[in-house]
């Protein structure tokens, strides 16, 4: 079977999920990748969401927020949008692909925005394939390093 | 040597897994109790201190000792073997200090690829003479029979990853008053319940840290050493990168006390899944400013996120304890 | 999960809205043996009668305590399924709506992949309520003074009324004066009353009626606090500030024209002949027909939809234009009877009460109405010097496909409505939203038209969309039927979902006490905590995502349900290991 990547959304309640709601009323049809979860505003996305979907077998995660400004809580997306800065910086190190996160405004009129934002990255993931993360974590030991495989060393 | 011992003296032994030997210093440094250790406890293993042999604890009966302290990480099939071992032959196993309890520093190698340490310790390493690169093999045949030296596992684990442990005695090191006290719990079979963390309160540091703390904006994130510090000052409301709040107090502020800000050393506190998760979300919660482009030049000024949201417990992160990672 | 629980799930076709693309029993059969679940049902309408009584009927024949309903949004009947909860004694927050209509049915055509999507949120449901907890009602004292913003005939309607009523108003109103954009009208269509008859016994109403505060040169900049208990700051022309304690505010602050001039090829801007609407009405108030320079205009041009129906200005229809047009043709056959009168429509829409008739009384007065393409605005240029004319405006007509040049002394434009340049500073002071257009989001568009997601702001008039008088008024007077209500039950419920500290983790660190917009945080010194006044909270839960010691409980969206709604949906994921 084709592989289908799975997606998490974050959608507040105000701003991206009545825009979401209103891509269905006027039937915007869109890839069935994202499974959404409603949240008050987007400053409710607790980093250890999006690590917990990505542990739990998301291949990908958006949170939606209301455009800057418009926040229905006043300032709330804009703290999603600094925990997004540092969160990006500490999923890169983990290994995760920029594509897997995303952060979107999203406004109560934009279901075409919302539905083309899902079309986009189910594309992307589906051509990055499923979120493999490193380390091994295994406790099986792996080889020891291969001599013959010894590269030029650079130091400094 | 079993059938000496008096049953009531307390059967105990101390490991050292993937480890500075910090902890075990910090045992010693419990000064004279440790002769009332002595006096309470037959200490049966011990690298650091006490001659005793894995043979010797092979030869236990299983559950011949009441307590181990397990300091460490778990790097390679050696600490997973002792662990295994040892947990075999004890009832209650304590993961003593932040390697054994979150994964301590010698975690931040699960940043990198087993090849990548072992490019890096034998290969690209600037100490390494040209042409006298050397490599370590797990087996090594020679006249006198075949050497072996333990397999370098792929991640660091916590203690907790490889066998059940029953208490968690968070620190870097652990506080001497903390082991003391977890000391006399078992020898008075005080026990919380199992799964504890024990030696450390359930909320964080800066309850008990002294200095003033007022509303917190940052505009500008300081390494220790680029600032000119308040002494009186919280130490984040100065920008400097401090863990306290995302962190159980317990250790009696002793960075926070000498100008140094909270690593993180003992773990998070009992409702946070994940030390950096909450340790970015409160960072960046408290930037200065409504502009992104500011706001994106503040954060971006932080060195090395990865190595200060998890300065202590990658291996306990929710993404490397994940199932997925295995 | 707490497997103590007993859920109830109930999975809606929705007639056919969710069954022709979701295999709804497909649904239940795969959740209906997850831990907890008590029993699981499909059902052709779970909003209808029936629907709700087989839910409260199993809550007492099964012993229910949390109930799953799968159906639409929970925008839409997550009212409707708590009251049913409520009636059969269980806590109305034990309750979980998994969206598979809007979000699932509506949006995708592979019957495969939506219904394994919809069993997907079902299961996130039901991990979800199985992590709810009742909460309790709030309550708190409504204030019973009404804030009315905007002094148009909207504003002017909700004030007089409720003051009728015995309510005391505070009537802001930015201009100098009050009456807004129909103080710039002359006669009203259909039936040709005076604009200025039907305003001024409001106006005179509204400032003599002691229990009406008017404020002129005033505006609204901050609004605190919640339903029944909001306080508004009104900023004066001064610069000065009043706080005002006020229950609920009703936002009429209506409409700007849209500025003619960006349509070149009309000529506005250019031709001093060329005016809009608003111009001519002036005009018309004056009883001054004439041209720039003083002549009596032999030929009028009326051209309609001046950036109304067009997709590169707005692609909505402003409602008035037609009929006011038509209006037109009246007012300036009787003011000059004979100028000949062109009305240059791309459809004649003289709907409703009244319209067709003054659209057959207008044809009678010999005014020419000719068609022009919506995409293809006429151009208007200057008459030759040999033409009885100042201008020429040239159309091609629909109906005869012919190219004409119309002659015309004067060229009306018919410009369109547009939201308030302000719009975005209004809707953000009082926390609605706007669609792409600028126009404040109702509620739902036909069941709660004037209400707005912040409970306690209302919208009415042509702030929320293009109308007409009657519409307006009517928008009107539904909002003081909305605050009346409020002011009868005099008292409002306090949302439960507000956040909480828990003082044996809080550590005092502080670093949630600025990230609250409404200041709901305190810090106690002697305590050295944090705490949340929950009256003032919104819950949006910034807070409980910044808190480092995890020691803030965001209730009804506690970290453990959401995290339980993450694994939900990922349980039975393709592509999970």
């Amino acid at each position: 079977m084709e592989y289908e990547p799975t997606i998490v959304g974050f959608l507040c309640n105000w701003c991206s999920y009545t825009g979401a709601d209103l891509a269905g009323t006027a039937r915007i049809k869109h890839r069935p990748n994202l499974r959404v979860i409603r949240v008050m505003c987007s400053g409710r996305v607790d980093p250890t969401f999006i690590m917990q979907a990505f542990a739990s077998g998301a291949d990908g995660v958006m949170i939606c927020g209301c455009h800057p400004g418009d926040c229905h809580y006043l300032e709330g997306n804009d703290k999603a949008y600094r925990r997004f800065q540092l969160l990006k910086k500490l999923m890169a190190a983990y290994g995760i692909e920029d594509q897997r996160l995303r952060l979107e405004w999203v406004s109560a009129s934009e279901g075409e925005r919302f539905a083309r934002l899902v079309d986009t990255m189910t594309a992307e993931l589906k051509e990055l394939g499923p979120l493999k993360l490193p380390p091994d974590l295994s406790l099986v030991p792996g080889p020891c390093p291969d001599p013959t495989a010894v590269r030029e060393v650079t130091h400094g | 040597m079993a059938e000496t011992v008096e049953k009531k003296k307390l059967q105990i032994a101390i490991y050292w897994g993937a480890a500075c030997g910090g902890c075990d210093v910090a045992i010693l440094d419990t000064d004279a109790f440790i002769l009332d250790v002595a006096a309470l406890a037959d200490i049966r293993l011990w690298p650091l201190a006490v001659d005793g042999k894995y043979a010797d604890v092979e030869a236990m009966e299983d559950d011949e000792l009441d307590l181990v302290l397990f300091n460490g990480a778990v790097r390679n099939s050696e600490n997973q073997k002792i662990a295994e071992l040892l947990r075999r032959k004890t009832k209650v196993m304590v993961a003593m200090g932040s390697c054994a309890h979150i994964g301590g520093i010698p975690g931040l190698a699960n940043e990198f690829s087993r090849d990548e340490i072992f490019n890096r310790a034998y290969l690209d390493n600037p100490s390494i003479e040209e042409g006298n690169v050397v490599l370590p093999v797990a087996e090594k045949k020679v006249a006198a029979g075949t050497l072996e030296i333990p397999h370098f596992h792929r991640a660091v684990r916590r203690l907790s990853d490889v066998v059940e442990v029953e208490y968690f005695l968070p620190g870097c090191p652990p506080a001497p008053d903390q082991i003391k006290a977890v000391l006399l719990a078992v020898a008075t079979g005080n026990l919380p319940p199992a799964g504890s963390v024990v030696g450390a309160s359930d909320r964080a540091l800066c309850d008990e840290c002294g200095r003033s703390k007022d509303e917190k904006k940052v505009t500008r994130f300081f390494r220790p050493w680029q600032i000119i510090q308040d002494p009186e000052k919280c130490l984040l409301e100065q920008g400097i990168l401090c863990a306290g709040s995302v962190t159980r107090a317990g250790c009696g502020v002793r960075c926070p006390d000498s100008g140094m800000p909270c690593r993180g050393c003992y773990g998070p506190p009992p409702n946070v899944m994940d030390q950096g998760a909450k340790f970015i979300s409160a960072i960046s919660s408290i930037v200065e400013s409504r502009d992104a482009g500011e706001i994106e030049r503040v954060l971006g000024e932080i060195p090395d996120v990865m190595g200060y949201a998890y300065r202590f417990g990658l291996p306990a992160s929710i993404l490397q304890r994940s199932t997925r990672s295995q | 999960m707490n497997q103590e629980c007993r859920i109830g799930v109930y999975i809606c076709n929705c007639g056919t809205n969710i069954a022709k693309v979701i295999d709804a029993e497909g649904v239940r059969n795969k959740v209906a043996d997850l831990p907890g679940v008590a029993c699981a049902r499909t059902y052709e309408y779970m909003c209808s009668n029936p629907g709700q009584e087989m839910i409260t009927r199993d809550i007492h024949e099964h012993g229910l305590d949390r109930v799953v309903v799968a159906a639409c949004s929970p925008r839409m009947h997550e009212p409707t399924f708590r009251k049913a909860l409520e009636s059969a004694g269980l806590n109305p927050f034990m309750l979980e709506i998994a969206n598979i209509r809007e979000q699932c049915s509506w949006v995708h055509d592979d019957r495969a992949k939506a219904t394994a999507k919809a069993a997907d949120l079902t299961h996130a449901a039901i991990r979800r309520v199985a992590r709810h907890v009742p909460l309790e009602k709030q309550e708190a004292p409504y204030t019973p003074v009404t804030m009315v913003l905007g002094g148009g005939i909207a504003g002017l309607t909700v004030a007089v009324e409720l003051a009728d009523a015995g309510q005391k108003v505070h009537l802001i109103e930015r201009e100098s004066r009050l009456g807004g954009n129909l103080g710039r009208v002359d006669l009203t269509a259909p039936y040709l009353d005076s604009a200025r008859d039907l305003l001024a016994e409001k106006v005179v109403l509204a400032e003599t009626n002691p229990r009406i505060d008017v404020r002129l040169r005033s505006t609204l900049t901050d609004l605190m606090g919640f339903v029944g208990n909001f306080t508004a700051t009104v900023t004066h022309q001064d610069g000065s500030d009043t706080e005002i304690p006020v229950g609920s505010v009703v936002v009429c602050t209506g409409y700007r024209e849209f500025d003619a001039s960006r349509i070149e090829r009309l000529g506005y801007g250019r031709h001093p002949d060329v005016i809009t609407s608003f111009e001519l009405e002036q005009r018309l108030r004056s009883g001054k027909m004439e041209t720039a320079d003083g002549r009596v205009p032999n030929y009028v041009s009326i051209v309609h939809c001046v950036g109304s129906r067009n997709a590169k200005y707005h692609t909505y229809c402003s409602r008035v234009c037609c009929m006011t047009a038509l209006k037109y043709g009246h007012e300036i056959k009787s003011a000059l009877p004979r100028a000949m009168v062109t009305d240059l429509y791309v459809d004649m829409l003289s709907f409703g009460k009244g319209g067709e008739d003054l659209y057959r009384r207008t044809s009678e007065l010999k005014t020419m109405f000719l068609m022009f393409e919506k995409e293809d605005y006429p151009v208007v240029r200057a008459a030759e010097a040999d033409d009885d004319c100042g201008l020429l405006v040239q159309v091609h007509e629909r109906l005869s496909g012919e190219t004409i040049d119309v002659p015309a002394d004067l060229v009306v434009l018919m410009v369109g409505m547009q939201a308030r340049s302000d719009s975005d500073q209004v809707a953000r002071t009082v926390g609605i939203s706007q669609d792409a257009e600028g126009w404040f989001i109702e509620s739902h568009p036909k069941l709660a038209p004037v209400s707005t997601p912040t409970e306690g702001v209302f919208i009415a008039g042509c702030c929320q969309s293009p109308k007409d008088i009657p519409d307006t008024v009517a928008q009107a007077r539904a909002s003081v039927a909305m605050v009346l209500g409020f002011i009868a039950q005099g008292k409002v419920e306090v949302d439960a979902r507000f956040a909480q500290v828990d003082g044996d983790l809080c550590s005092g660190c502080r670093v949630c006490n600025e990230l609250c917009p409404y200041t709901a945080i305190s810090y106690d010194p002697d305590e050295g905590r944090s705490e949340v006044q929950s009256a003032l909270c919104k819950a949006c839960g910034t807070c409980v995502a910044a808190c480092p010691s995890g020691a803030i409980t965001a209730r009804h969206f506690t970290d453990e349900q959401i995290l339980e709604q993450i694994e939900g949906v990922l349980a039975w994921s393709t592509s999970q290991p």
